[in-house]
């Protein structure tokens, strides 16, 4: 274990990304209050690219809810929507974001919104669960707007042509009723081209996140999903993409001069599930005491869709969003994981069972003891939430995580 | 000179004196409370009152590294392996059973931890689940082996839940079941609680204060595993394996 002080060595476009996140909110903010553009909520991993193409400005309550959890403000609301009927075993972005909208208050309000922007259309994509369907549908019915969709299937193992041609039948059913509430008529090119920005925009975040592959690793998970943001956000958009030019940039020159996330890496780790957020920096701080670095992740790698392509922007669309991890069989995603944990040479993986996110918690299915057969390197179940601190011990985490971190230095 | 290990858990404060040949010269325990500090210095106070200590103290526990003096602090799993490593010095599962953790810990043939898992948050399958039963049902802990040994047949008890546990024996309670058959499915309830953790195909060890004060508990381990032992006084096994792993 390192005797230096824990440290969290900050990326300096740290402060270019709260502008550029900041740029984000005031564009939203301008659009609430002077009515000048439509507002669209989107899941986010959601037909954002349609939604950009046609002049909404967008908002995503999953961020949202992950502001709030980082805020440590979750436990505050979540017992609002408890009492409303929202158990508190469903998803805790859903309890937490509505238990604060009940309670008239947003994160936002830092940022001089007085709540959060009014949509104009929710849309969203079940790719990842359904229970954003009641989220978007909560929402709809209060301020009385339409809920739009596309209902993918889960547990998705061949991307049949079948598979593929219904869900983007389902992107192009979208477009008239979008149109409807954008007063306007789409336009195949600025789709195109938006998809273009994607595109670039994740083949960007994809050479982020595998600058990791260095070791020393200039980033590790916790820059990650702080730094991923504009991919979720601003997928589609020239802001996104100036963004991670600059941040890329800057880990290349980490690269260069051997400059590394943690003080000292010696243990290189994956971390599977959804982040902490009401405990990242701690955890951050516990990694890089004991000379830990988690190079990759599930969540962070979800925002990379290779196979968008301009040319064929609705069947790519309905391609890149089905071929995502969240969305496929165990039997893929076990390879997905063996690979990646083989790519980024990692020691151990983690797996954080979320009591209130299924479809992000892989080790729900023995999924762990399958790839632990094949590949041999040792894992470590967590329990806990990633807004719902009441479902999360620290103290027997940082145990577990110390005598795991113990358990590789064994067998260096 | 003398060196001492001790274990701070959440609810005992588990000492040992060891000395040049690793053998343990003295145990002492007393209740963790609020203060880890103050209870591991009575453990030193008790020690060093006939004994010259060496610094540091090793630590494990969940108050490990909340001590004053001068101390190296240890992972208790890492500990209690080393620990149970050199008494049988073969490859063997152990299940700890302490007043808030339940741990399941493979060592293999080197003596180092191939795989361990913790209890999920709730006191399921720990200590403290005993003892809230115990408060409720008006009876001293202890005395539970006693009326588990004269249980004529197993009632089931089924919540993971302590407090839905306890509505559950009421319900029991009502329906006319003895209180020793009671009992008897209370210390069943633990062990299918510490067996759901992970399968267990080899030798089998059985620490902690569970097993220490409720020896019908090891009883019904050895029943279902006939290859199970648990050693004695082996709530002081992590404090012991500190001393080794600092040698």
């Amino acid at each position: 274990m390192s005797s230096l002080k824990p440290e969290i060595i900050k990326l300096n476009s740290s402060d270019i990304l709260r502008t550029t996140m900041n740029d984000y909110f005031l564009r939203l903010k301008i659009a609430n209050e002077t009515k000048t553009k439509n507002i669209a909520w989107c899941t986010s991993v959601g037909p954002v690219e349609l939604l950009y193409s046609l002049g909404f400005e967008v908002f995503f309550p999953e961020n949202h809810a992950a502001m709030i959890g980082a805020s440590k403000e979750a436990n505050k609301y979540i017992p609002t929507a408890t009492a409303q009927g929202y158990s508190p075993d469903i998803c805790s972005y859903l309890t937490s974001d509505i238990g604060a909208f009940l309670q008239h208050e947003t994160p936002l309000q830092k940022s001089g919104f007085t709540s959060v922007p009014k949509p104009d259309v929710l849309v969203y994509n079940t790719n990842q669960c359904h229970e954003v369907v009641d989220w978007f549908s909560f929402y709809a019915k209060y301020f009385k707007v339409p809920l739009l969709g596309i209902n993918t299937p889960l547990y998705v193992h061949e991307l049949t042509s079948n598979v593929i041609k219904s869900i983007s039948d389902q992107f192009k059913a979208l477009v008239p009723e979008l149109e409807k509430v954008a007063k306007q008529k789409f336009d195949l090119d600025k789709f195109r081209d938006t998809i273009k920005l994607s595109q670039e925009g994740c083949a960007l975040w994809k050479k982020i996140l595998e600058t990791a592959k260095h070791k020393p690793s200039p980033i590790n998970f916790f820059d990650s999903v702080i730094h991923m943001a504009p991919i979720v956000v601003m997928r589609g958009t020239q802001h996104a993409i100036d963004y991670y030019k600059i941040l890329l940039a800057e880990l290349d020159e980490r690269i260069k001069n051997k400059v590394s996330a943690v003080p000292k890496e010696l243990f290189r780790i994956y971390w599977d599930g959804m982040p902490i957020w009401y405990k990242l920096s701690n955890i951050a701080k516990l990694f890089s005491k004991l000379d830990s670095c988690i190079v990759t992740s599930t969540y962070s790698n979800s925002w990379i869709f290779d196979d968008l392509d301009p040319a064929n922007p609705f069947e790519s669309s309905a391609l890149a969003y089905t071929k995502l991890f969240i969305v496929r069989s165990d039997d893929i995603k076990q390879n997905v994981l063996k690979e990646m944990m083989s790519d980024y040479s990692v020691d151990g993986i983690i797996y954080h069972e979320s009591k209130t996110c299924t479809r992000n918690s892989n080790n729900r299915f023995a999924l762990q003891n399958r790839i632990f057969k094949e590949n041999h390197v040792p894992y470590l179940e967590i329990n806990g939430d990633m807004n719902d601190s009441r479902c999360y011990s620290e103290e027997q985490s940082i145990i577990a995580i110390e005598t795991f971190i113990k358990q590789l230095s064994t067998r260096k | 000179m003398y060196r001492v290990g001790i274990d701070l858990g959440s609810s005992y404060t588990k000492g040992v004196l060891v000395d040049d040949n690793n053998k343990i010269i003295d145990y002492h325990i007393v209740k963790t409370g609020f203060d880890f500090n103050a209870a591991a210095q009575k453990i030193i106070d008790k020690f060093s009152a006939d004994h010259e200590i060496k610094y540091p103290i090793y630590t494990c526990g969940y108050g490990r590294d909340e001590v004053k003096f001068s101390f190296v602090s240890n992972s208790e799993i890492i500990a209690l392996a080393k620990a149970v490593f050199k008494k049988y010095q073969k490859k063997c599962s152990v299940i700890d059973i302490g007043g808030q953790d339940t741990k399941f810990i493979t060592i293999n043939t080197l003596g180092t931890v191939d795989t361990f898992k913790m209890n999920r948050k709730c006191a399921a399958g720990t200590g403290s689940f005993i003892e809230e039963i115990a408060f409720r049902l008006n009876i001293p802990p202890i005395e539970f082996n006693t009326y588990a040994d004269h249980a004529s047949s197993e009632t089931r008890i089924n919540s993971y839940c302590t407090v839905f546990a306890i509505s559950e024996i009421v319900g029991l309670i009502k329906k006319g079941i003895p209180l020793p058959n009671i009992i008897l499915g209370i210390y069943h309830s633990v062990i299918d609680r510490c067996l759901e953790l992970s399968p267990i195909d080899d030798f089998l060890v059985i620490t902690g204060g569970i097993p220490d004060y409720h020896p019908s508990i090891v009883k019904l381990f050895k029943k279902k595993f006939s290859n199970c032992e648990s050693p004695e006084k082996s709530q002081f096994m992590a404090a012991y394996g500190c001393v080794l792993l600092n040698q």
